[in-house]
């Protein structure tokens, strides 16, 4: 390199040495990155609008965010934590917490939560208990999940078919069967009973929605005493029984593994549609009256459902924790909160938004999922580490068994990959 | 993969075009180094640990047990099941002798605790049981093989029908030409989502035509015997046209005195295709072919997104590359993803010198 270069390069560098002091010296707000998943559109909305607010109503942080496509954020996750690139604050689907925190890429939020015993004392146990691993809180989520089915009210009215409005009266499996035959006879040519959204494919879904299933019927994802074997669990007599009722569902035509869209329910194809909350608007507008939520059946001797959703934590390699719990603060606000359970039809994460929300009161429209909450029969998805290649593993394995594969061949598949899993990473001993 | 072979004789330049020479080739080598020969190497080092892409736990030097898990592939001889009063071989209900589970054999041995069967053979009166330790991996190795033999030589002679029916001196022929690219300036993701909802065995577009003259309904994607298939068919109809215009280049080299001459001689239009177009197509056809092996062997996109990262159903889509990003990224394995890759490389490695050797050699 010859002298120029250098004046020319020195040059340079004391020109934007000079612009960056200058910055420094106006004392302009400290960025928060925050990282979420653009879900659908009425959350996504309601999300970016909560963080415009945000960042008009003080001066001292400004909050910086970015979406990224659900599909694969959980490996933008990883990748960024490996290139040391994460964000300050970001969401994540619940279950991922386990993995993250053990990882070491999230710090407990125990001491930040202890601060405002007001918010501490309002959140609802669920998210609690979803957000802890290893006796810390590790994450905390402004809602709350759903799962139930809803009813196309005028099409069971039709069939014949007892609509229960309690967890206490919910369907017993043999109900839950005669109700779909008799439903057969109300749909259309080209539709049927159940919709299963099998649209949504091999991911998260299908373990969120179909794990309570193995549930209900007495079986598992995983051994839950300590976390360190599936085998036995997840292919065990109650699993494959549970497998088998699903199987039967779409050789007997009751439901279809490839629905034409996403509109089946919708469109009046399809009279009961097996989903969690997030249709509620959609499904409000289109059905209206007609649109009734109806608890989990009883396949065993006791419903099962998901519960646990997106939530915030905040990152190790953060250079301003303060500030992103600042902003975590103000997402779980009631105002908040509130706006975000409108648009989304999520269970809202404050006992105090709950209790005021008619829709959850006794009679209102979703108090199906409070009675699930709060009454035990929400089951949290396996608080491990493993459970990012659970999840695949299981997911992998409903595809096949959908596509008429052997169920027992299938899930001993899945409980191989789990237990190799768990022994490649030394039972997942967890950090210190 | 490039690969750069040396030149048969060495060229004698003066002392002053040799350092030109070297840096005109400085930037390509600078590049293949810093992105091709530096990161397999990383890779090969990294095949020999247990790194993961995230753990608290520290990474151990484990040799070569990535090898050992990714290709270890037994063979146990089967013993029919016995009836425990008569000791004579047990028969199912058509006849056929009854061999215990496979995974109970398995299991039993603490060293082929998780493997999995890939196939049963009858040799010599013995049933045998082969069963690998990666599975999948062997399932993807023979379906990659499996689309390689398929696309390749479908998709170059497809390609170069299309570029003579665009090389005719017809009125509107860019429009066509337009037509038949486009495909390939279309984002393979892109193409993936519309092919699955024409592939919906109820709703989609392929069956409803078909069913206008009878056929099908066929299960597209969800059968693990036409899953690959209904995979090989968009990728030929995605990726031929970009050979399509590498042959079109091809062909309007080809001058036309030797057409002439050849009418001259009397030859019809197959001898002018066999003796005129194809030996003159010689190298454009090294090229076609060479690319489109080193892309089919690739097969990565449209199964991710077509079975959604699964390769399913039954691993009847599952790819190397599928495989190594499902290893490496979604299971967080990155040692073991490595040894797949260093595998992955010598296998493309050894394909395309063997292709250079069969089609380079012959001389016109």
């Amino acid at each position: 390199m010859n002298r120029k270069f250098w004046v020319a390069l020195s040059a340079l560098a004391l020109i934007f040495g000079a612009f960056g002091t200058g910055i420094v010296a106006a004392q302009s707000p400290t960025v928060v990155t925050v990282w979420f998943h653009s879900g659908q559109g009425a959350e996504r909305d309601a999300l970016t609008a909560i963080l415009d607010r945000y960042n008009a109503s003080q001066s001292v942080y400004r909050a910086e965010a970015t979406q990224l496509p659900e599909g694969s954020y959980n490996d933008q996750v990883n990748a960024a934590a490996v290139a040391n690139a994460l964000p300050c604050l970001l969401d994540f689907d619940g279950p991922n917490v386990y993995n993250y925190a053990w990882a070491g890429y999230l710090i407990p939020l125990d001491d930040y939560l202890a601060q405002v015993p007001d918010l501490a004392a309002d959140i609802i146990p669920s998210i609690i208990q979803q957000g802890t691993y290893q006796d810390k809180l590790w994450s905390i989520g402004t809602f709350d999940s759903g799962l139930a089915i809803w009813g196309n009210k005028k099409m069971l009215e039709a069939a014949n078919v007892r609509i229960p409005t309690s967890i206490e009266d919910a369907w017993t499996l043999d109900e839950f069967n005669a109700a779909l035959e008799a439903l057969r006879a109300v749909v259309p040519a080209d539709g049927y009973p159940l919709d299963l959204k099998m649209n949504y494919g091999a991911g998260e879904w299908f373990t969120y929605g179909f794990s309570p299933i193995l549930q209900s019927f007495g079986g598992d994802l995983i051994d839950r005493t300590d976390f360190q074997s599936a085998d036995g669990t997840i292919n065990g007599e109650a699993a494959v029984a549970a497998m088998t009722w699903f199987q039967g569902l779409f050789k007997n035509g009751l439901t279809s593994a490839t629905p034409e869209d996403d509109n089946v329910f919708k469109d009046g194809k399809a009279a009961l549609s097996f989903v969690g909350h997030w249709v509620y608007p959609e499904y409000s507008a289109a059905l209206g009256e007609d649109l009734v939520l109806l608890p989990m059946p009883k396949f065993g001797e006791k419903a099962a459902t998901g519960m646990g959703s997106w939530n915030w934590g905040i990152t190790s390699t953060c250079a301003a924790k303060d500030g992103a719990w600042d902003l975590l603060k103000f997402l779980l606000a009631a105002d908040n909160v509130k706006a975000f359970a409108d648009a989304s039809g999520a269970v809202p994460a404050l006992t105090s938004v709950l209790e005021a929300d008619a829709r959850y009161a006794e009679g209102g429209a979703l108090n199906i999922y409070f009675q699930q909450l709060v009454g035990g029969v929400a089951v949290p998805r396996p608080q491990t580490p493993a459970y990012p290649v659970i999840t695949r593993a299981f997911a992998q394995a409903v595809d096949e068994i959908a596509k008429g594969g052997d169920v027992q061949t299938a899930l001993d598949k899945a409980a191989d990959t789990i237990d190799r899993d768990i022994a490649n990473n030394n039972g997942y001993a967890p950090r210190n | 993969m490039a690969v750069t072979t040396p030149p048969r004789r060495k060229p004698s330049l003066y002392d002053g075009e040799r350092r030109l020479a070297l840096l005109m080739l400085s930037p390509a080598a600078l590049l293949l180094l810093c992105f091709l020969l530096i990161p397999f190497f990383m890779a090969f080092g990294l095949s020999l640990t247990n790194q993961r892409l995230i753990s608290p736990n520290p990474t151990e030097i484990i040799g070569l047990g990535n090898y050992r898990e990714l290709l270890d592939v037994r063979f146990f001889p089967l013993a029919p099941r016995l009836d425990p009063d008569t000791n004579a071989p047990l028969r199912d209900a058509e006849g056929n002798l009854v061999y215990p589970a496979v995974r109970e054999i398995l299991r039993a041995d603490p060293e082929t605790r998780f493997f999995r069967e890939l196939a049963q053979i009858d040799l010599f009166g013995t049933r045998y049981l082969i069963a690998a330790s990666d599975a999948t991996f062997w399932r993807a190795l023979a379906n990659t093989f499996m689309f390689a033999l398929i696309v390749v030589p479908l998709q170059t002679a497809f390609a170069l029908m299309l570029a003579m029916l665009v090389n005719q001196k017809l009125r509107g022929m860019n429009f066509f030409r337009t037509v038949y690219f486009s495909p390939v300036v279309t984002t393979m993701a892109i193409v993936s989502v519309l092919w699955f909802f024409m592939y919906n065995p109820d709703f989609g577009l392929i069956n409803s035509l078909l069913g206008v003259v009878g056929l099908g309904p066929f299960r597209w994607l969800e059968d693990p015997r036409s899953a690959l298939f209904s995979i090989i068919i968009l990728s030929i109809w995605q990726g031929v046209g970009f050979q399509m215009v590498i042959f079109l280049a091809g062909l309007q080299e080809i001058p036309q005195e030797l057409y002439e001459a050849a009418q001259i001689d009397g030859a019809g239009r197959w001898r002018q295709f066999t003796n005129v177009t194809l030996p003159s197509l010689r190298n454009t056809t090294i090229f076609v072919v060479i690319s489109t092996t080193i892309l089919a062997f690739k097969l990565f996109v449209q199964v991710d997104v077509m079975t959604f990262g699964t390769g399913g159903p039954f691993d009847s889509t599952a790819t190397t590359i599928l495989h190594l990003v499902n290893q490496g990224y979604r299971q967080q394995r990155v040692g073991y993803a490595s040894a797949i890759s260093v595998i992955f490389v010598l296998i493309v490695l050894v394909i395309s010198v063997l292709q250079r050797r069969v089609l380079t050699n012959r001389e016109v």
